[in-house]
């Protein structure tokens, strides 16, 4: 059987048009009746986005500005390009997807799943090539230490973007919460980038990268409570 | 014909009631029977409708102006379908393990087909597979806007109506269906 005569019996079929008791659509419009009122539309996507970077920035610049910002002045200029800019790149692509998963039918060309594959492999690819100190000394102490500092600045961030686009409408919280834990955890790196001055790269490799993953799944988390009640 | 939907939608937007009520009109058939395909039961097609349109209304504000409007209202549809049916097996499944449960064949015996419809020839297709091509048939969307609909990519479209298309090759060519006059 070839595809258009498919196609052909598909049309067919579906050309049979089926009513909906008038009853129902009555019920329907009844309901919804009583709260129809003119609704103010949500801001494009770039203002939304463009709060969410900017929200995540003043996170982190505020992380780093009662830390101190030791480490980012410890780095050469070609690290500090390399490493916010990646950080930048990577909060924008966040940040739209973000909006997007707050708007029914928005375009996808990206899941939550593939967007912290993409911010972790992205990080991982600047910190390896930047930084070859491969002492591990001390590793588990230092290391918890910038892992809950970055989560904290994390779950901030993320708790702000929420609240922004809190007219939206999310309709996959667990999606939703994943994406809003990857751009608080690029908040959270941030935050690491410019305060911590370790530069051993195992540290910087597995302590530093691990606040996205960490913080993704805290926001999948927080989405599937939601989902639940 | 989306064109007319999305200066109904403005109207909808604006608090005008006949507006509202015309987009009522209009889409519910399609709705229903995107509903009917999936849950087989007529009461639960209606309780369906009336949750997708509640959900509709109270998102109303996130529909941008000047964008196709059935990718946003499919998207709600289709979210209130999951929920339904998450809620109706065990609330606690994971939604990635529904997807992976509706990429299996879900024809079974009790499910006779009706060959005189639509249904009946989708009813050998998986969950995902039938709703793109519910999609794609009944609302006339293009595989960009099923893929807004979905939240995936228009890759992953082709690739199940592909799929999709493969499995009805092998049941459309049964004697039955052809002798009941489904088919050509």
């Amino acid at each position: 059987m070839r595809d258009e005569e498919i196609d052909e019996a598909l049309d067919k079929a579906a050309r049979v048009r089926r009513e909906v008791p008038a009853e129902l659509l009555n019920r329907i419009a009844d309901a919804i009746e009583p709260t129809l009122q003119p609704v103010r539309a949500l801001p494009p996507t770039w203002v939304l986005a463009s709060g969410l970077i900017l929200i995540s920035a003043a996170v982190a610049l505020l992380g780093a500005a009662r830390a101190g910002f030791q480490g980012v002045e410890a780095l050469s200029l070609p690290a500090r390009l390399s490493i916010f800019g990646a950080l930048t790149f990577l909060a924008c692509v966040a940040a739209v997807h973000l909006v997007g998963e707050w708007i029914p039918g928005s375009p996808r060309r990206l899941s939550p799943g593939g967007l912290l594959a993409m911010a972790s492999v992205t990080l991982l690819g600047v910190f390896a090539l930047l930084f070859q100190d491969y002492r591990i000394e001390p590793f588990v102490f230092a290391g918890v230490t910038c892992l809950a500092t970055g989560l904290l600045h994390a779950v901030a961030a993320a708790l702000l973007g929420w609240w922004w686009l809190r007219r939206g409408w999310a309709l996959n919280s667990v999606s939703a919460g994943l994406t809003a834990g990857v751009l608080g955890g690029l908040a959270g790196v941030t935050v690491l980038e410019l305060h911590c001055t370790d530069f051993q790269a195992l540290h910087i490799l597995v302590w530093h990268t691990l606040v996205v993953p960490a913080s993704g799944t805290v926001g999948a988390f927080a989405g599937w409570v939601l989902r639940q009640r | 014909m989306d064109g007319n939907l999305e200066g109904l939608m403005a109207g909808y937007q604006a608090g005008d009631l006949a507006a509202a009520r015309s987009l009522i009109d209009r889409l519910s058939p399609q709705l229903h029977r995107f509903f009917d395909a999936q849950s087989r039961n007529p009461a639960d097609a209606d309780d369906l409708l009336q949750d997708a349109w509640l959900r509709i209304h109270r998102a109303r504000h996130t529909y941008r102006r000047g964008k196709p409007v059935l990718p946003w209202i499919y998207a709600i549809a289709r979210r209130v379908r999951v929920d339904r049916y998450r809620r109706s097996v065990r609330t606690t499944i994971h939604e990635r393990r529904w997807e992976q449960a509706a990429d299996e064949v879900s024809a079974s015996p009790a499910e006779t087909p009706r060959a005189e419809d639509l249904e009946a020839l989708l009813a050998p297709l998986s969950e995902s597979q039938r709703e793109v091509l519910e999609m794609l048939k009944v609302a006339g969307m293009s595989l960009e806007e099923v893929a807004r609909a979905t939240s995936c990519s228009v890759g992953s479209v082709k690739q199940k109506v592909h799929r999709a298309y493969e499995k009805l090759r092998q049941t459309m060519s049964l004697p039955e269906l052809k002798r009941s006059g489904a088919i050509p």
